[in-house]
């Protein structure tokens, strides 16, 4: 039977979207993505992401190709998901530290530019932004809310896996989720 | 904790404005004043910094 509503896959740039998309899918939840942001070394196994995400401020019409899926959305651009929908929002948590150390190390080797300021700036204004965001959604009544902790989705991935089969109901393999969970993609860990 | 002077008859209204608006004390309702005004005037460079950021790496466009 399929889902009546959004799963939307949430967070900060590297704190683990990709991973948890990865996992729905295994699972057996459909995907919305469209592959035009191509596996890398920063994300082997994928992006999961799809291009119209980006453009939902002034075309969210592909939201009701995601009713029974899941798509991953960044955590700012959830403001712009459209009403007259119901969203299950799983959201992933790491810590600020590994978060940074990623998007650094993906904008060394794309050679692109990110914010002009420094790194203890930066993990006090993403840590502004997550407030208001929990804020919000707080508020947000066609939304439910699941957070997920990077770290201990890599050490009790399968307890972390039957809360997300919890979550967005039945028919969800939360086993064969919990397999394609790999510590070897863990590289930014802060000690 | 950092001490500030203030005018009384300026910290006496804002008294009276903490109790009406149900903040705890005056300590919190200036905190949040500051707070407040502080995010307007460094809005938008912040969100500048955020928008760079999420765009370099490629997830806004």
């Amino acid at each position: 039977m399929e889902r009546a509503f959004v799963t939307v896959v949430s967070g900060l740039p590297r704190s683990g979207t990709s991973m948890m998309m990865q996992v729905l899918a295994a699972g057996g939840l459909p995907i919305l993505s469209d592959g035009i942001r191509e596996k890398d070394p920063d994300n082997p196994r994928g992006y999961y992401e799809y291009e119209p995400v980006k453009k939902t401020k002034q075309d969210p019409s592909w939201v009701k190709l995601a009713v029974g899926k899941a798509v991953k959305v960044i955590y700012s651009l959830v403001y712009e998901l459209p009403a007259g929908y119901n969203y299950r929002l799983i959201f992933m948590q790491r810590n600020m530290d590994e978060v940074l150390a990623s998007q650094k190390k993906m904008l060394d080797r794309s050679g692109r530019q990110g914010a002009k300021v420094s790194e203890a700036e930066l993990a006090a204004l993403f840590q502004k932004q997550l407030t208001d965001f929990y804020k919000w959604i707080a508020g947000q009544a066609q939304f439910s809310i699941l957070t997920v902790n990077h770290r201990q989705m890599l050490s009790s991935t399968l307890i972390e896996c039957k809360k997300i089969a919890g979550f967005i109901g039945e028919d969800f393999d939360d086993e064969a989720a919990a397999a394609v969970v790999s510590p070897l993609l863990y590289r930014n860990r802060w000690k | 904790m950092a001490k500030i002077k203030i005018d009384s008859k300026l910290y006496d209204r804002a008294k009276k404005f903490a109790e009406l608006e149900g903040y705890s004390g005056i300590e919190e309702f200036i905190c949040s004043v500051i707070e407040e005004k502080i995010a307007l005037i460094d809005g938008p460079a912040d969100q500048k910094a955020v928008h760079d950021q999420l765009r370099g790496l490629g997830y806004i466009e």
